[in-house]
């Protein structure tokens, strides 16, 4: 039960005056005269000029403040949903989708979404005794939320799963899957589609036997009107030696029957504004704009991220477009320095090591020695490959990291073995993507050490294995433990393919930061040892933790355009989610519903079909009124 | 002589008397024109002779022109009565001076006069019902007595004059003049039990008693009103909105008992107005 007009419920606030003036009780002073005969006669005359008359407790009041309340509470408009039939069931599905984060009505803090929630709700909580209530999630894939049940706080709970997505919504699958569900269900059953109608074309939706009833959140006015960011790209530009600078494309729609001019305003994470572009945008247009930017790695290698914004001309940077989706007014995208994979070669490197790590384009290589990393001051770890030649440090660096012929007893804590000379390769892991299109079938090794402990082992040889590699939560590290040099290796196309997988395999963990991409309102998968804990960061500054199950933490996140930061262990990761769907960026309900099948009926409702009880209320109040006049002629109220 | 009567107001009595506007049957020969035929000399009318008759007041001279036997009537002298109606309640008791106090100076006054006047006075104190009175009197000898009496009147009592009246009438007393000096603020009524008296022949006055803030309050604060006799109360804010409305409703009170004396021929005097008291009396009864 909700309230269509709760600032009517103001009028409540007449009680307070109408208390006071029963409580109010003005101190006099008491006077002994003669006779008040005349002072009788002359307040009766006071009162009689008077256009009220003095108060007295009595039970017209009460009935009188009654009726003031009923009133007040009919104004108001107070409605549920409509009542399900005693012993039917109840199918609703719950359109997900990115549009339904568009505002419901102009000025109004509702978005869709939470309209469609509370719609459900009601529709739960007017579930007669007997009816069962099913909940379908129409998002990209359609997923049974709540089997049929006629537990209220199941319903409830799963109400509170449900979030929107970032993409589109399949709502015929959806009402397909919910008819499937409903199947035999008993007489007055029927399907509840809650959505915005934000999606072009037809939509045939097949019920089957079970009538389906579409409810229409937010409004095809101007409340529906959009601009939003539609495609985002950085890319290197083309002229120049610098290879920091770089272009921002971006691709912004104008959906509504008016234009608009806009701020797009790109930005980069932790150094403020890059450059701002005005622009105005035609009425169902699209304009593109393209921002020049130095974008440089920042001292750990690590690639900026650019953030593009909307706001509106007349409002202030940041202050977004104030239309009714706020999803698509921010972007985020990767410089195209990701692309470029830092390589820091600790030690000396052999020659045929250094030349197949330059083979890769973009590949940066940095020399370093490990006496400069132990006094860099910078506590962020290096954000590229690392190879080790010879010495390795103690402990292993976060990130993925590369072992070449290591010199001491162990290497990150795993034992190693004496040389042994011109052992033969037996096996190596062809499954394993380091591996892959690589043969060791005529390899031959001069010398090599015997990797110990429980590490997977990546090439055997007869005398143990000879490469392994290390699984960490902050990152992996390959350790070969032979020096390539010391062998014909170098001289076969699988070395050059072997540190091109490397470095694809690195390049790859730190473009997708680890997270797997996705869009927004999508849980984070976030790779981690089960059991680790995962912080994330939300754009909005929010923090959340979950612990890693099955190698994965699933992060259930908002629909929020943005950089999610991700801490595993000391791994720091990055994940982006942004809309960039011109067909979810249009948020003007235009779907037309049919109904597919045969024996189907659609019925649609242009918004969500309340019924309203203030007539209930308005009887009431006018019972009370007539109780009123009732007591007032037969008990001679005064 | 009494507080009751200053020198200066008894010199300015000294030349009035009581007049009544009816003639009265006394019990005595008396110094005014008595409604009874009597001994006077002042002829009257003449009425068959009857058996029994005192023959020498047969008019011979009418017999011989007319040859019946009619007798002369003269008018008879007689005294008048005069009770003073003196209301003693609670309410009396509030004024400055008290109501009570001016009340006493009129009964004073007037008996006074009524005692020198060779009329006779009786003083009935009222409130709820009768109290102890002066008994009738006659002679200027009594005054003193009167005046002593009058001093000891003492204020106590609800005001209800129909019902003192009532009394007063059981006890059949002779037809004279009664002056009813009173507030007149009875929640029962002032006009049936002066109808009454006038119905049994009385001739009432009515010297009304008032004081000067019961018709034209001082404005000021919020108040809560106690009515000396019935302990009701009101509340009342006296501001300007609050004492006109009184005013007037105290000017109409005081116009309705006026309009009700003159429309009834009774006397009436108001005493505790803009007029002192001694000034409204002594108009009344030179006008009488």
């Amino acid at each position: 039960m909700g309230l269509l007009s709760p600032l009517a419920l103001l009028w409540a606030g007449l009680l307070a005056p109408l208390v006071v003036l029963y409580i109010l009780k003005r101190r006099r002073q008491p006077r002994e005269i003669g006779s008040t005969l005349l002072w009788e006669l002359a307040l009766r005359d006071l009162r009689a000029e008077r256009p009220w008359k003095k108060l007295i407790p009595q039970v017209a009041l009460l009935l009188q403040a009654l009726a003031i309340l009923a009133g007040a509470l009919a104004l108001a408009r107070p409605a549920g949903a409509g009542r399900v039939p005693a012993g039917a069931r109840i199918a609703v599905v719950i359109d997900t989708s990115a549009s339904m984060a568009a505002r419901a009505a102009v000025g109004s803090d509702d978005t869709r979404f939470s309209r469609a929630i509370r719609a459900a709700r009601d529709l739960a909580r007017s579930l007669p005794p007997g009816g069962e209530m099913m909940i379908v999630e129409a998002a990209g894939n359609a997923a049974v939320i709540a089997a049929p049940t006629r537990d209220a706080s199941a319903l409830e709970r799963a109400l509170a799963t449900l979030r929107v997505r970032g993409g589109g919504s399949d709502l015929e699958a959806a009402v397909s899957v919910a008819a499937e569900r409903m199947r035999g269900s008993p007489s007055g059953s029927r399907i509840v589609l809650i959505t915005d109608a934000a999606m072009s074309g037809e939509l045939a939706l097949d019920g089957r036997s079970v009538p389906v009833e579409v409810r229409k959140v937010g409004e095809p006015n101007a409340s529906s009107d959009n601009t939003g960011i539609v495609a985002v790209d950085v890319r290197p530009r083309s002229e120049g030696n610098t290879p920091d600078r770089a272009d921002v494309f971006v691709r912004i729609a104008r959906f509504a029957r008016t234009p608009a001019d806009v701020y797009v305003t790109a930005s980069v994470e932790g150094r403020g504004v890059v450059a701002s572009r005005r622009v105005t945008v035609g009425p169902g247009a699209q304009e593109s704009v393209v921002i020049p930017a130095d974008l440089p790695p920042d001292p750990s290698g690590r690639a900026p991220i650019v953030r593009v914004e909307l706001s509106l001309a007349s409002a202030a940077p940041g202050e977004g477009t104030g239309d009714a989706l706020t999803l698509d007014d921010v972007a985020v995208a990767p410089s195209p320095g990701v692309r470029r994979l830092p390589v820091f070669v600790v030690g000396d490197a052999s020659e045929p090591v250094v030349r197949a790590l330059r083979a890769d384009r973009d590949v940066e290589l940095f020399a370093t020695t490990l006496t400069a990393l132990a006094e860099r001051d910078d506590d962020a770890p290096l954000d590229g490959l690392v190879v080790y030649a010879g010495p390795t440090p103690a402990e292993a660096p976060p990130g993925d990291s590369l072992v070449l012929a290591p010199t001491g007893e162990s290497v990150f804590g795993t034992p190693l073995g004496p040389e042994v000379r011109r052992p033969q390769l037996v096996r190596w892991e062809e499954s394993d993507p380091r591996l892959r299109f690589v043969s060791f079938a005529d390899v031959h090794l001069a010398a090599s050490r015997t990797v110990r402990g429980g590490l997977r082992p990546l090439i055997s040889a007869d005398a143990g294995a000879v490469a392994a590699v290390l699984v960490r939560p902050s990152g992996e590290t390959t350790l070969l433990a032979f020096d390539p040099a010391r062998s014909d290796w170098p001289t076969r196309p699988s070395f050059v393919v072997f540190f091109r997988n490397l470095v694809e395999r690195a390049r790859a963990h730190r473009a997708a930061g680890g997270v797997p991409p996705g869009r927004t309102g999508e849980p984070l998968r976030v790779p981690a040892p089960d059991g680790t804990s995962v912080t994330v960061t939300t754009p909005a500054g929010e923090t959340m933790r979950v612990v890693s199950r099955g190698g994965v933490a699933l992060v259930p996140t908002d629909a929020e355009p943005g950089v999610f930061a991700v801490r595993v262990g000391e791994r720091q990761l990055f994940a982006l989610r942004n809309l960039l769907d011109e067909h979810e960026s249009d948020v003007r309900p235009r779907a037309r519903f049919t109904v597919a099948g045969v024996g189907a009926t659609v019925r649609v409702a242009d918004r969500v079909e309340t019924q309203e009880a203030w007539p209930y209320v308005a009887g009431a109040l006018l019972l009370l009124l007539v109780l009123e006049a009732l007591w007032a002629t037969r008990k001679g109220a005064t | 002589m009494s507080s009751l009567l200053e020198p200066e107001f008894l010199r300015r009595l000294a030349r009035l008397r009581v007049l009544a506007r009816k003639r009265f049957a006394g019990s005595a020969g008396g110094a005014r024109r008595s409604m009874r035929r009597g001994s006077s000399a002042e002829f009257a009318d003449h009425r068959p002779y009857y058996a029994g008759d005192d023959v020498r007041r047969i008019d011979w001279n009418a017999y011989a022109r007319l040859e019946e036997l009619v007798l002369r009537l003269y008018v008879a002298e007689e005294d008048l009565t005069l009770y003073l109606l003196v209301d003693t309640s609670r309410s009396l008791a509030f004024g400055t001076p008290t109501k009570l106090e001016v009340a006493k100076r009129i009964a004073a006054a007037l008996g006074y006069l009524g005692l020198t006047g060779s009329e006779r006075v009786a003083v009935v104190p009222f409130s709820s019902a009768l109290g102890r009175g002066f008994a009738p009197a006659r002679g200027s000898r009594r005054v003193g007595a009167l005046l002593r009496y009058l001093d000891g009147l003492e204020a106590n009592g609800e005001t209800d004059l129909t019902r003192a009246v009532d009394q007063f009438l059981a006890r059949a007393p002779r037809p004279g003049l009664v002056a009813v000096i009173s507030d007149l603020l009875d929640p029962g009524g002032f006009e049936r039990p002066l109808d009454r008296l006038a119905s049994e022949r009385h001739e009432p006055v009515i010297f009304q008693v008032l004081d000067r803030e019961e018709i034209d309050p001082t404005p000021g604060g919020d108040l809560v009103l106690v009515d000396s006799e019935r302990g009701t109360k009101v509340e009342v804010s006296l501001d300007a909105r609050a004492i006109a409305a009184y005013r007037a409703r105290a000017l109409a009170f005081l116009a309705g008992v006026q309009a009700y004396a003159k429309k009834r021929g009774f006397g009436y005097v108001l005493a505790g107005g803009e007029v002192p008291f001694e000034d409204a009396l002594i108009s009344y009864l030179r006008a009488a």
